[in-house]
């Protein structure tokens, strides 16, 4: 078991993957779950364990492990397998429901309906519907466009760290999270128009 | 008013939306990466014992059987190759060099 207080020594670690050993490979493991189960349970798609999305990417990880050369951080190497499992997994899935009134729940109603016709902050106590509501409006999105309006609006990382984290390059981000506002600013309007009638 | 507006409905719903906190734990359950390790390893070993055991034992049943039939059929592949040297060499006649008698032949072709 690695000592808490000691840095984790990635290099090392690898190179002793490399050679076959298992303890390595457990420790790299253990090690990278925090950040790779964020990446799973900020982007799972639907029907999918978050366990099971999980075990593919590390499979991935060791089966790619020879094509690493060190060019970027290797957290930042298998964030990207994550985002593109995710998205992937994402894609499979092909259709995305329709955005409708009648399924969300009472309370995800009334806070729409609420951001709808005043300007007022959303309650505290209202903060968990707001954050389905939220998810399910991204679901109207295409899974990149998701993924970075997701990485920009809710988790408020910058370009460069989408960048670093996607592995895309900055003007794309650009183009995808125009894009994306531009198809939740014509969503909104449909709602709008919906709650006037 | 554009999404970045702070009073666009959908600004004031990720802002709530960011104080909900994931207080799930996000440490590997218990026995996952001992799984997950030995499905690598084991796969990385499949691999490669794949290719030893089948390009290396092909390589080596496709030589025995290469020297077998060619002991059984030692006879049938020498008479093959004498009579295949026979039939390439060229008869001379009269002692000529073929390759003068082919331009003589050639000097005396006509085009109309």
């Amino acid at each position: 078991m690695p000592d808490d207080d000691l840095p984790f020594d990635v290099a090392g670690c690898l190179q002793r993957v490399r050679q076959r050993d298992q303890a390595a490979a457990r420790e790299l493991v253990d090690h990278l779950y925090p950040l790779v189960i964020r990446i799973v349970r900020s982007h799972l798609p639907r029907r999918v364990p978050e366990e099971d999305l999980a075990q593919e990417i590390f499979l991935k990880m060791f089966t790619r492990l020879e094509q690493y050369q060190g060019a970027v951080p290797f957290p930042h190497w298998v964030s990207r397998i994550a985002v593109t499992t995710c998205i992937d997994h994402l894609r499979a899935q092909k259709r995305r429901p329709e955005f409708r009134m009648a399924d969300l729940s009472e309370t995800e109603a009334d806070v729409l309906s609420n951001v709808m016709t005043n300007e007022n902050e959303v309650p505290a106590n209202d903060a968990m519907a707001a954050h389905e509501l939220v998810h399910k409006l991204l679901d109207q999105l295409k899974p990149d466009d998701q993924l970075v309006i997701r990485l920009l609006d809710l988790e408020q990382k910058t370009i460069a760290e989408i960048s670093a984290q996607t592995g895309w390059n900055q003007s794309l981000i650009k183009v995808r999270a125009f894009r994306a506002r531009r198809k939740l600013q014509k969503l909104f309007q449909e709602l709008q128009k919906k709650e006037r009638s | 008013m554009n999404l970045n507006d702070p009073r666009h409905p959908w600004a004031r719903l990720t802002a709530a939306a960011r104080t909900v906190q994931d207080d799930r734990d996000t440490a590997a359950p218990y026995g996952f990466a001992t799984r997950v390790s030995a499905l690598a390893m084991a796969d990385k070993r499949g691999v490669s014992s794949l290719f030893e055991r089948f390009a290396l034992r092909a390589l080596a049943v496709a030589c025995l059987l290469t020297v077998g039939t060619v002991a059984t059929n030692y006879s049938v592949v020498s008479s093959f190759f004498s009579n295949r040297d026979e039939a390439m060499s060229v008869p001379n006649s009269g002692g000529e060099d073929p390759v003068a008698e082919l331009i003589d032949v050639a000097s005396n072709v006509t085009i109309d």
